[in-house]
């Protein structure tokens, strides 16, 4: 979540789920919660029921709609120009958090005087690169204005670094560099000896050149560029500020429909401005709530399965970078002197000795050099690119459905083909395992050489281990059943390949091998485990996966623990050290498993604590609510009685609260860093955002790629062009993946006139995978279809319930139409804009099969994390079906549980019947 | 069944401005029993098997002297027109092997209940009447067992042909649940068909004197059913108002009235057998078209959803 | 809830001993007449189901054919809105419906707390979970002959799927168009309300599964509270439509143990607007009938009187 980054410190949902029914009002934007996270939903509808105000701004009008006090419908990829809009009456109408904002923002920051704005570049930031198409923030003097020139060399090495990155079009593009505790992201280290004018009044102050940035975002020009009413987006300012301020909070909630823009982050920058200047940060009810489209997400980037970042967000090592070429570098180049960051060096020595065991000593520099060095962009959108392009040999896809849920489903399909051999492990036979004989548009069988081995996997209930769902919340889960047959968890193929490939390289002295060779993995149960019903489980050698979690959490290598006799587990990542004597194996994880037969994790105690602090563990440290210590005022008194979440406690002389305080729990309110102070000293008692090198909340972010500040571009294919920025249409630095397959509708044309979105639906799973196997959920949702308006339809001759065809450069496809008022036509510079909505879950494997959506969708990547751009895209829409053989199911359809007769309730169950009953 | 209520029109049907999609109201709310024509038929043969022995046991005991003959044979006859409409009962079930299921409780609240129960007690005196008359008719006379029996009969047997029109008229289906005359329509003409298939079997058997009697007593009741079948026709309007256009509803009103007017005409005019059989059958035709006129409401969906198709 | 859950799921699960061939038969034919001792009563139970928090999920139909193991009912795509389930039946007991209601112009606030009035343009979605409705009289029961269909000690209406035989009678006699006779076995199935469940202590899979609490589970007296606490609420809220459907006896219907929250005409939602209890008419249609009847005796009778010699 680099936006989140960008903005606060730490990419994650700042906010709890449950927290929800705590606010007053909560803006859904890109969000269609109530139908993708409907178990979720149960804390704003409880919100709503103690009279919250629920707000919906989408391009749909959706079953969320249906639940929400206010509905307003804008045009997909105009999110921008709508929080913009908001901030700008935010600004204009005084209505920001005096107090807050002054205290707990880079408002008051200076910004170098060579800075130059979008409004004075007409659509650019200073700075721009025409040739490389990408910004040089030093170039562009986007940083602090700085007393003096401390630690000028390190600034230089990061603005190469940063100018380097941003140049090489395979730079390491990616979720590490989004600002989450990454101390690349800012050009400028040393930001507290930053200038400051508290009066705001400086021209090159923050407060000065966000009012600038934003004040031709007026209700008209929003109502103009989004199509909604200037009266719904004022009713909707309203809302919001009515609900901030000391008594009251609000919360902004997103999903994909927010992420997948070439501007996404931008996007929730936007929002992460508005929340600061609101004052709803860090505090009970307020915050952004980052909802995400697929089980732990968030455990992903944390744990980082992400190609460019270590565990707990440490940059992955480039390849031939001088910074990275041996630890100490690595560690002087990574290592903030201010801010939580200024314990780098202790993250990265213990997470290689957590996986380097006691090869890992100070003189081959804790195993650096056995890291993988990162030597390309191997984000997926790239890679696939790369596949479908003949440069990739073999590939695993464990639970995951490119073939049918990529972005342009079309390249991923060609990739596939294009490979020597692919792995796919799932529970059913999805489009990403029959590709090469079930694809409509594919060339026959005979033309495709990939060998395709299918593992059937485990499902959740049939293994164990854990899920950090989107409020960073660890959830352990316990395994129900063996599975059956030849199925086999994810962690049991990954941890027995492991053991395989240790023993083919044993012994070998190649320096390239020893990574491997010196890899910790020994997760083997002490003794075969048992199923909850107490019998022993028939799989030969499943990890011990508590024993990995273990690992995460860390130990103290030189201390043994006498109940085990092993090294003493870690308490919290307070307790690394950079010398070796500490292992932790990510550190934001760490606590999760305090001692031994204690996991966190998997704690359900309900207590009379609303913040139910022993339900699951939540990184860091068991914070519920980030950057907590926002939610009292500057003097470390609550802000209201109402909404009280964390406080100084004077007589205690520390930070008290239901929720576990994400601050030094011993610093006083009125602490002052002494001057050249480091580290965590160098955070004032009045700085919350503690993972900020200033612990401020940064309304100016230096941070991401594409500017420092939040500006509206158009989707790179959008039927008009920019009202904001006639000259800059999209955002300068997207990037492209150019190929016959891609093909992009650059400019507005007659061919592409109508925006399309695509959009999920309750009863069915991504692209269908698991549900389009199940029967009881395929006759909730049959059949492949498209939502358009009684307008649109009129337009072209669609008949309710008839088909209609969805063309796009990349592909067509047909699909039933849903012809509703739901959808309506968006009037946009005085010209109507059509709309359509596209469910994603259908493609051709399955018992339900139908037309993909993501055939239609381009592969494009934004600058900040490569996300590409399926929520608004151009398409033309007509009457009819394709021609040619519609998809067939490839499984029969499975009348769960069987067709024999309903089973009668047996006799034991009948209130009368037989003798004996009841007995 | 199931696809009765599926809005199949919603595939063909133009977009209209004012509803996307068609919602409930339209929809109806009710399900149809799977019960079929069967029922027609199960209604018509309880008629004729009661009223026949009704007709029978009545006149008999009124005057045993002229009917003691066609009665002996009326009661075999009545007999099996039973058990064929018995058959009919079972098959209709959806579980058929569990028919005896309906004796292990008596619920009078439930017309099916005294219904099932009615026939069964009915269809041992029946039985008893029958038998004994057919042993009479070899000379083997025990006649007070016989006019035991056949007094025995006489309330189950009205039982029998009274919960029909009840049970088919108590439920929440369109039309039938405003059928409040159909009982009274049922038992009436349940004994102008008993007195028909008894004029009838006089007339084969060549008995003046009942066949005289049975023919004016038929002309009477054939009069006096058109007020409970009108009554009938008068509850139903409104729904046959939905169901048919208007022409529809002319023709099957004609078609009844001939039913009654052309038997109550030659019945008139002439006794003659030819003209008996011709009456009856006539009849007969017409009791089994409003039966399956009113076993048909349910399963016809209104004229405006129709359109829809 | 949750441990109960968890020491549940240890125990091994009951079901009927297998038989040979022989004592199958004789099962058959005897068990139906075989009454064990109805258990004592419990305190009685329902639902309450508040439409204006429901989101469509489904997540009830779904935790219905699950835990009630029913057969999905084939794939069709209706186009009536997100509703493809489009009826109850004896496979489907939990039928979320959707009922899109929109003004020509865009839509703009659903109508929800604090927004909207019948007056101004309607701009709202609203769903659904329907279900049996437990009717405290129940047509349904009243019309079962087989005594299949009983109030069990909760005061449910639940069909005892051993004993039913398919007659139908309940199909007709429902006015909500909840049950249906399978085609698999040919036997009536309904909503139990989870009486397997209850009996353990749980509650019914639907409203454990229901997300938002639209579906409420409990004793019905305090469900009634509860209910009427929430209209009032929204009533104050400025959502002059909210009523509940069913909470309550009329003159002509029962109140419901599971009830509904509406903001519409009943028959928006596909529910009659007045639900009638058709035995209200029973007892009159028997006088019809057996009147019916006997004007047919007297009538011949009197012929036979007048004219025998």
């Amino acid at each position: 979540m680099p936006g989140l980054g960008a903005s606060f410190g730490r990419g994650a949902a700042t906010n709890y789920q449950q927290d929800m029914a705590n606010s007053d009002c909560i803006l859904f934007m890109g969000s269609n919660m109530a139908e993708a996270q409907p178990v979720g939903f149960r804390w704003p509808m409880k919100a709503k029921e103690k009279g919250a105000t629920l707000i919906h701004v989408d391009p749909r009008f959706t079953r969320m709609s249906a639940v929400c006090d206010l509905y307003v419908g804008i045009r997909s990829g105009s999110d921008i120009a709508f929080l913009g809009g908001l901030v700008n009456y935010v600004l204009t109408n005084d209505r920001w958090f005096h107090e807050y904002v002054m205290a707990y923002t880079n408002a008051s920051t200076i910004i170098e005087e060579g800075f130059q704005d979008t409004e004075d570049l007409a659509g650019l930031f200073s700075g721009f690169d025409q040739k490389h198409e990408s910004y040089d923030s030093r170039e562009g003097h986007w940083g602090y204005e700085e007393p003096g020139n401390g630690g000028q060399e390190k600034q230089d090495a990061s603005r190469n670094e940063q100018a380097k990155s941003a140049k090489d079009p395979h730079g390491r593009h990616g979720h590490a560099r989004d600002g989450s505790g990454d101390p690349f992201v800012s050009p400028y280290k040393d930001m507290t000896i930053a200038q400051r004018d508290p009066t705001l009044q400086h021209p090159h102050c923050v407060m000065q050149i966000l009012r600038r940035h934003f004040a031709r975002y007026t209700p008209e020009v929003v109502s103009q560029v989004c199509g909604c009413k200037p009266e719904e987006f004022v009713r909707v300012a309203e809302l919001l500020c009515s609900n901030s301020g000391r008594e009251r909070t609000t919360c902004i909630a997103y999903a994909l429909g927010w992420t997948q823009h070439t501007t996404g982050v931008q996007i929730i920058r936007t929002a992460g401005i508005l929340q600061l200047l609101l004052g709803n940060m860090g505090r009970p009810g307020g915050g952004i709530m980052a909802l995400r489209g697929h089980s732990t997400i968030q455990g992903a980037t944390d744990i980082s399965t992400l190609y460019d970042s270590l565990p707990g967000y440490l940059p992955q090592p480039a390849a031939h970078d001088p910074a990275n070429e041996d630890l100490s570098s690595y560690i002087e180049y990574g290592e903030m002197p201010t801010g939580y960051w200024a314990n780098f060096s202790k993250f990265i020595v213990s997470l290689l000795k957590a996986w380097y065991g006691d090869a890992a000593t100070p003189e081959n520099d804790f195993g650096f050099s056995w890291l993988p060095r990162v030597d390309g962009d191997y984000s997926q959108l790239a890679y696939f690119d790369r596949m479908a392009k003949g440069g990739v040999k073999g590939y695993f896809l464990a639970g995951q459905n490119p073939a049918g849920g990529g972005p342009n489903a079309n390249v991923h399909r060609a990739g596939l083909r294009n490979l020597e051999w692919l792995v796919v492990l799932d529970w059913f036979e999805t489009e990403s395992a029959v590709f090469w004989k079930d694809d409509p548009n594919g060339p026959p069988s005979s033309e495709i050489g990939t060998e395709v081995f299918f593992i059937p996997a485990a499902a959740a209930q049939e293994k164990e281990g854990s899920l950090t769902n989107t409020q960073r919340l660890i959830q352990w889960h316990r395994k129900a059943i063996d599975p059956s047959g030849d199925c086999r968890s994810d962690a049991w193929f990954f941890y027995n390949l492991g053991k395989r490939l240790k023993q083919l390289y044993a012994g070998s002295t190649d320096p390239k091998d020893q990574a491997l060779l010196n890899l910790t993995w020994d997760y083997d149960y002490d003794e075969q485990p048992r199923l909850p019903d107490g019998t022993l489980s028939r799989i030969e050698g499943e990890p011990d996966l508590e024993k990995v979690l273990m690992e995460i959490n860390g130990h103290r290598l030189v201390e043994t623990d006498p109940r085990t006799g092993l090294p003493r587990l870690l308490s919290s990542y307070s307790e690394l050290k950079d010398d070796g004597t500490t292992a932790c194996g990510c550190w934001v994880y760490s606590g999760v498993f305090p001692e031994p037969g204690r996991n966190r994790a998997d704690e359900r105690k309900i207590t009379d604590n609303p913040v139910q602090p022993e339900w699951g563990f939540a990184w860091p440290n068991n914070v519920r609510v980030l950057y907590n210590r926002a939610s009292a005022d500057p003097d470390g008194r609550p802000w209201s009685e109402r909404k009280k979440l964390v406080w100084w406690d004077a007589e205690k002389r520390r930070w008290v609260g239901p929720d576990k305080p994400d601050f030094e729990l011993e610093k006083p309110p009125d602490y002052q860093p002494p001057p050249g102070a480091t580290g965590m000293a160098a955070i004032a008692g009045t700085q919350p955002f503690i993972t900020k090198a200033d612990g401020l909340g940064w309304l100016y972010s230096p941070s991401t790629k594409d500017g420092p500040l939040p500006t509206h571009y158009e989707p790179v294919e959008s039927p008009l062009g920019n009202l904001l920025y006639p000259k800059q249409s999209t955002s300068p630095m997207v990037r492209f993946f150019d190929g016959p397959l891609n093909q992009i509708a650059h400019q507005p044309t007659a061919e592409y006139p109508v925006v399309a979105t695509t959009f999920r639906l309750t009863e069915h799973y991504l692209s269908g995978p698991m549900s389009r196997f199940n029967s009881w959920l395929n006759e909730l949702q049959p059949a492949m279809f498209a939502e358009l308006s009684y307008e649109l339809a009129a337009e072209r001759g669609i008949v309710h319930g008839g088909w209609m065809t969805i063309q796009t450069p990349r592909g067509r496809i047909e699909a039933r139409a849903m012809v509703t008022r739901r959808l309506r036509p968006f009037v946009v510079e005085g010209r109507v804009v059509h709309q359509i909505g596209l469910p994603f879950h259908w493609a051709f494997a399955g018992e339900s099969v139908g037309s993909n959506a993501n055939d239609l969708t381009a592969l494009l990547a934004d600058p900040n994390v490569s996300m590409h751009e399926s929520k608004a895209f151009t398409c033309q829409v007509q009457a009819g079906r394709l021609e040619g053989q519609a998809p067939q199911p490839t499984v029969p359809t499975a009348h769960w549980p069987t067709l024999d007769p309903i089973p009668d309730t047996p006799a034991s169950a009948q209130p009368e019947g037989r003798i004996g009953h009841g007995k | 069944m199931h696809e009765n209520s599926r809005p199949q029109q919603a595939f063909t049907e133009p977009p209209l401005p004012e509803t996307g999609t068609e919602g409930y109201e339209n929809m109806p709310v009710t399900k149809v029993p799977g019960w079929h024509g069967i029922i027609a038929w199960d209604a018509l043969l309880n008629g004729m098997a009661t009223g026949l022995f009704l007709a029978a046991a009545v006149s008999e005991l009124a005057a045993p002297a002229v009917f003691m003959h066609v009665a002996k044979i009326a009661y075999p006859v009545a007999l099996v027109l039973l058990l064929v409409d018995l058959g009919l009962l079972v098959l209709d079930l959806g579980d058929p092997l569990r028919f005896h299921h309906m004796l292990r409780v008596f619920k009078p609240g439930s017309p099916m209940s005294v219904g099932t129960w009615s026939l069964t007690i009915f269809s041992l005196p029946l039985t008893a009447a029958a038998g004994l008359s057919l042993l009479a008719l070899l000379g083997f006379d025990f006649e007070w067992a016989r006019i035991l029996a056949v007094v025995a009969g006489l309330l189950p047997g009205f039982g029998s042909a009274a919960y029909k029109g009840v049970l088919l008229s108590t439920n929440a289906q369109p039309g039938w649940k405003d059928a409040r005359w159909l009982g009274g329509y049922l038992t009436n003409s349940a004994l102008l068909m008993g007195c028909a298939e008894l004029l009838v079997l006089s007339a084969l058997m060549g008995q003046p004197q009942a066949t005289a009697i049975l023919r004016t007593a038929f002309i009477v009741l054939l009069v006096l059913n058109v007020i409970p079948m009108g009554l009938l026709f008068a509850n139903l309007q409104p729904t046959h108002a939905q169901l048919y256009t208007r022409e529809q509803q002319w023709r099957a009103g004609a078609l009844i009235a001939v039913g009654t007017l052309i038997p109550l005409g030659l019945m008139l005019f002439n006794g003659g057998l030819l003209f008996i059989l011709v009456a009856v059958i006539f009849l007969l035709a017409e009791s089994w078209f409003i039966r399956f006129l009113y076993v048909k409401i349910p399963h016809t969906s209104p004229l405006e959803v129709r359109s829809g198709e | 809830m949750a441990s109960r859950e968890k020491e549940l799921s240890a125990l091994p699960q009951t079901s009927d001993a297998p038989r040979g061939q022989l004592s199958e038969l004789a099962g058959r034919l005897i068990y139906p007449f075989l009454h064990g001792e109805p258990p004592k009563p419990q305190t009685p139970t329902g639902f309450y189901t508040d439409t204006t928090v429901c989101i469509g999920c489904k997540a009830c139909e779904v935790a219905c054919k699950q835990w009630n193991q029913l057969p999905s009912d084939g794939f069709n795509w209706s186009g009536n809105s997100y509703d493809n389930t489009n009826e109850l039946s004896a496979t489907t007991w939990r039928h979320v419906k959707f009922i899109e209601q929109f003004s020509h112009e865009a839509p703009g606030t659903p109508a929800s707390e604090g927004t909207s009035s019948n007056e101004q343009a309607l701009n709202r979605w609203l769903m659904m979970s329907d279900h049996c409705k437990h009717c405290l009289a129940a047509p349904c029961h009243q019309a079962c002959p087989t005594g299949a269909i009983i109030q069990n000690e909760f005061e449910n209406v639940y069909i005892q799927a051993d004993i039913c035989n398919g007659c139908s009678c309940c199909v007709a006699a429902c006015p909500f168009g909840v049950i249906t006779r399978s085609d698999m076995g040919g036997h009536s199935h309904k909503c139990t309300l989870c009486y397997d469940r209850q009996r353990d202590g749980l509650e019914p899979a639907c409203a454990k599964a229901c997300p938002t609490q639209s579906i409420h589970f409990g004793p019905v007296e305090e469900l009634r509270e509860q209910a009427r606490k929430r209209v009032e609420e929204l009533h104050q809220r400025g959502v002059p439509q909210a009523y509940l459907y069913g909470d309550a006896p009329t003159e002509t219907y029962s109140e419901m143990h599971s009830f509904y929250l509406l903001v519409d005409r009943p028959s928006v939602y596909g529910l009659p607007d007045a639900p009638f209890n058709p035995w209200l008419h029973m007892a009159g249609d028997y006088v019809r009938s057996i009147a019916g009847g006997l004007a047919a005796i007297a009538v011949l009778l009197l012929v036979v009187f007048l004219l025998k010699p």
